[in-house]
């Protein structure tokens, strides 16, 4: 028993609360205590991190076209992205300054200056989403995603 | 633990021939530490000439961003097949 259960009951023998108040109290304390318990158990079910960027190029075998289809099956790992992305810090000042601004001209606001490690991994993580699956006219079947 | 990949395979074949490469890379990481040790008294000089311009931090993070990229490189899978050319590289 909790030290705060024993004091609502405690409260309730010297009738300082009413039962009411006192079955309040232990439902909200018992309501909490659910709710951390409960936490740990929702991270452990959220999705494993990506370790591949997967893109394949199948040939659609209903298509006529069908044997002159390039096959393509790429697989990039992620560290190698995260190590791409952290390649930036490399980037002189001077080059850097260039890329903004030529950036800023296309009128994308972005500096790689700003970019931290929570940045790419919260990217990483939004990847685990990406699915792209295209049949094209040509009798290809294109799909990209993370595994 | 980061590691650097231990075998690469790459295979390219086109019309006019090809060529396949099958390099265990683990037997070759020692050769590597060596010729590093050599080189080192070199890059140490070089890192303390060049700290004063701020080109010496950058040349000591440049060699441990080559070193990353290196070892992220393990698992990289790329198989291109077309009618008349192939090419494969496959790194564990």
């Amino acid at each position: 028993m909790t030290e705060n259960r024993k004091k609502i009951l405690e409260m309730l023998a010297e009738n300082k609360i009413s039962v009411d108040d006192a079955y309040r109290l232990l439902n909200t304390i018992e309501s909490a205590e659910g709710s951390r318990e409960s936490a740990p158990k929702s991270g452990t079910a959220t999705k494993a991190k990506p370790k591949y960027l997967r893109v394949t190029i199948i040939p659609d075998p209903d298509h006529e076209n069908s044997k002159d289809v390039d096959r393509v099956n790429v697989r990039v790992p992620m560290s190698l992205l995260r190590a791409g992305i952290k390649l930036t810090s490399l980037i002189p000042t001077e080059a850097r300054e260039k890329v903004d601004g030529a950036l800023k001209d296309k009128g994308i606001d972005f500096s790689t200056r700003n970019m931290k490690p929570e940045d790419i991994e919260e990217l990483i993580e939004s990847l685990s989403e990406l699915e792209v699956d295209i049949i094209s006219s040509k009798g290809e079947k294109v799909k990209v995603f993370v595994e | 633990m980061n590691r650097p990949p231990a075998w690469i395979r790459i295979k390219i074949q086109g019309e006019r021939g090809g060529f396949r490469l099958w390099l265990p890379l683990f037997l070759l990481a020692p050769l590597a530490l060596i010729i590093f040790i050599i080189l080192s008294p070199l890059i140490l000089i070089a890192v303390i000439v060049l700290w004063p311009s701020g080109w010496g931090r950058w040349a000591l993070s440049a060699l441990r961003a080559a070193y990353n990229v290196l070892c992220a490189l393990r698992g990289l899978k790329v198989d291109i097949q077309s009618r008349r050319e192939t090419v494969y590289i496959d790194i564990t």
